[in-house]
């Protein structure tokens, strides 16, 4: 997409998800409801086709549109699989295939392959409680395949994550796919897209805990004042906004990298940091932010906990901080000392 | 209501830029070496005449500067990655520092015509060095009420006052010097204006101060009843706030804020071997993340800069962040080594590098603006206050 067609779609998005994917649809979700008409109308706009080409029955765009989308999204805390559903569609896409309409999500774990059945377990997959689809990349002999499992042929345990959202164990008991292809997108490159995917929507809930922060502080009275007023407050803040920094800066750069080197290998080393950051640094915005509010933002009333708890739970997803640091430390102390800064300016591993 | 949005755009390097850090880095791999430091660590603020008049010969100081003083008209962003090739190598570029970052542009900016066809050409060859004097016994972060007082007489000012931590003033050539002109000390912003000193007139008397660490880097400054002639007043009486506020901004944004002592990182990777625990990586893996964040965060002020805009906050927000990155990393750096450094002997010398590090962590949250200066221009940027 151009940068205008990009804007115009983030626009629509951004109150498309204001009007739409408000508090109440995020309270209901956590109580089981599934908010059949928003997903209806996502699918509408063709938000989980993004990045799939054209003649795939996908909208077209690139993978950075997609990511940007996805950051607009976290920024409402939209409670229903987007993210995992247009990365499915990409990766079937890649694959050769054609994205289905419904819910889907990505398991992404250790899963094996006997002829065409699929046997194995991964926890908390995301959205499993309402996904009509599995998409899994399972490697076996330097091989990577792609299958598509549907619901009805897993066994699905609910274990609804601490954002509330319907997380589940799917056990795949030799399970019958109904798609399968060679998949030119590796298990571990899959990984790497789907925790782009999360930092990306880190990034957009880090920028709406900010500004929910700063508003209140704003209006917020006491001792006769605006508590925004108070130099303790506002260096509270001020803090807050350099770590939202960081972390919308570190999700944009890997963007933009993973965008520029390929659906197959682009940015690797820059996905791997930028989750690293967003997730390390996801602790102090909730800390930061829920001491700016008090006791109300710790309220179940107000919208602050869904974007806090969705943070803590997405900083654990696709690899935390300290899967992706390993990687990355491993890396560099493998290469000796004298590649860390040839490395770290070129954006790549060190070895 | 809505607060301004924070946006970061990643930007890249040109090609040209990228070209020029190749360029660099095949220099100062042959030549760094061969300088004498007094640093085993050295970084931006380790002097060395000779290392600064090697760069210069190689057209890399005043880079950005045009041709008629010497400079090579290149651009803002040529100059970032010869500044980013410095900090990552930890070269010894004390001497002409500030004059290349700060001074320099300064003169260029609101220096007259003689001032500028004196200095320039010698800072360009890496010859001439600046002190900055700004702080005072009684004038820190609140920089608006300098006492420093610069009496009109025929032919110049008489200057008297005193200004303290000014780093290099026992070694550097000149001194910008904040001085009352006019007015009164609760004039505030009113009636400032910026001096060129030659450090060696009569009646300056420099005056060590020597910081925890041992070092003597910082000096008091007197002035007593120093005679300045009228052509070293830099701009125009009176505009002293103004210049030195754009003075400022160049302290602010550059990488010197992150990388002051990457030696820390890479003294670890070298201790903790090829091949650490899983958890010793995971740490190691953490601190590196955060650096490139950072790294990301200045490229992204800088490509602002370079597009004609002025993210004050944006550059207040790196600095702040990266010089408490700075003070974090020699103590997550230490424990991660005492508990997995390959050796007992590496373990020792590492304690050492780390331990010399965190003597000087608190000066990255206090000079070129503290901390708690910085988030009051960020929380302004919020709109706070």
């Amino acid at each position: 997409m151009d940068r205008e067609t990009r804007d115009m779609l983030l626009e629509t998005a951004t109150r498309f998800f204001a009007e739409r994917a408000g508090k109440d649809v995020v309270n209901g979700v956590e109580k089981g409801v599934w908010p059949a008409d928003l997903w209806r109308e996502i699918e509408e706009m063709g938000l989980p086709l993004i990045a799939v080409p054209e003649e795939q029955d996908g909208v077209g765009g690139t993978l950075a549109d997609l990511m940007a989308m996805l950051r607009v999204a976290g920024e409402h805390a939209v409670p229903v699989p987007v993210a995992e559903t247009a990365l499915a569609n990409l990766l079937v896409a890649a694959a050769g295939g054609k994205p289905a309409g419904g819910p889907s999500t990505v398991a992404l774990g250790e899963l094996s392959l006997q002829g065409n059945r699929v046997s194995g377990k991964v926890a908390r997959v995301p959205f499993a409680g309402v996904a009509e689809r599995f998409v899994a990349i399972i490697t076996a002999g330097g091989k990577s395949t792609l299958v598509v499992v549907p619901r009805d042929a897993v066994a699905i345990e609910d274990t609804p994550s601490h954002a509330g959202e319907p997380y589940g164990t799917v056990t795949f008991d030799g399970a019958m796919p109904e798609f399968s292809a060679a998949s030119p997108v590796s298990a571990g490159r899959a990984l790497e897209l789907a925790a782009l995917a999360r930092a990306m929507q880190m990034a957009g809930a880090a920028d709406k805990v900010l500004a929910t922060a700063t508003e209140y502080c704003k209006q917020r009275v006491q001792f006769g004042r605006p508590i925004s007023t108070f130099q303790a407050i506002q260096h509270m803040l001020a803090e807050l906004a350099s770590c939202v920094a960081a972390t919308i800066a570190s999700a944009e750069s890997a963007s933009r990298d993973a965008d520029e080197g390929g659906l197959e290998k682009g940015g690797s080393f820059s996905i791997a940091a930028a989750k690293t950051q967003c997730s390390d640094f996801a602790h102090r915005i909730a800390a930061l932010s829920h001491q700016s509010m008090g006791a109300m933002g710790f309220t179940h009333e107000h919208i602050l906990h869904h974007y806090t708890r969705r943070l803590w739970v997405w900083r654990r997803d696709f690899g935390s901080e300290s899967f992706w640091g390993e990687k990355i430390g491993e890396s560099f102390a493998r290469a000796g000392k004298d590649e860390l800064w040839p490395a770290l300016s070129e954006s790549r591993y060190a070895a | 209501m809505s607060i301004p949005k924070l946006e970061f755009p990643p930007f890249h390097l040109p090609a040209e830029a990228e070209a020029l850090r190749g360029e660099v880095r095949a220099f100062l791999k042959e030549t760094l070496p061969k300088i004498q430091s007094e640093d085993r660590f050295a970084s931006w603020n380790t002097p060395s005449p000779e290392f600064s008049r090697a760069l210069g010969a190689k057209g890399w100081l005043g880079i950005t500067w045009p041709k008629q003083y010497g400079g090579a008209e290149r651009s803002f962003l040529d100059r970032l990655v010869v500044t980013e090739e410095l900090l990552g190598n930890s070269a010894p570029a004390g001497s002409h520092w500030v004059a290349d970052r700060q001074s320099g542009p300064l003169l260029l900016k609101f220096g007259t015509e003689q001032q500028r066809q004196a200095i320039l050409p010698r800072i360009v060859r890496g010859e001439c060095y600046f002190s900055i004097g700004m702080s005072e016994p009684d004038s820190g972060s609140d920089l608006a009420s300098v006492r420093t007082r610069a009496e009109p007489v025929p032919g110049g000012f008489r200057v008297n006052g005193t200004k303290v931590w000014t780093s290099g003033a026992h070694r550097n050539h000149y001194c910008i010097t904040l001085v009352r002109t006019s007015g009164q000390h609760g004039d505030r912003h009113k009636g400032l204006s910026q001096l060129l000193v030659d450090l060696k007139t009569p009646g300056v008397t420099i005056r060590p101060i020597i910081n925890l660490a041992g070092r003597h880097d910082w000096n008091e400054v007197t002035f007593s009843d120093a005679f300045i002639p009228e052509d070293c007043l830099i701009g125009n009486e009176g505009d002293g706030w103004l210049q030195v506020t754009s003075e400022l901004a160049f302290e602010r944004s550059g990488p010197e804020r992150f990388m002051q002592n990457v030696y820390v990182l890479r003294e670890l990777v070298r201790v903790l071997g090829r091949q650490p625990a899983k958890r010793a990586s995971a740490i190691l893996g953490r601190l590196i993340a955060r650096l490139w964040t950072l790294r990301q965060m200045s490229t992204a002020v800088a490509g602002m800069m370079q597009g004609g805009k002025s993210p004050a906050i944006e550059a207040s927000l790196v600095k702040d962040l990266g010089t408490i990155y700075q003070q974090d990393l020699p103590e997550i750096a230490r424990t991660l080594a005492e508990s997995d450094a390959t050796t007992e002997d590496d373990l020792a010398d590492f304690l050492d590098v780390a331990q010399y590090a965190s003597m000087m962590a608190p000066s990255y949250t206090i000079q070129g603006g503290t901390t708690q200066v910085l988030r009051g221009i960020v929380a302004r940027g919020l709109g706070l206050r």
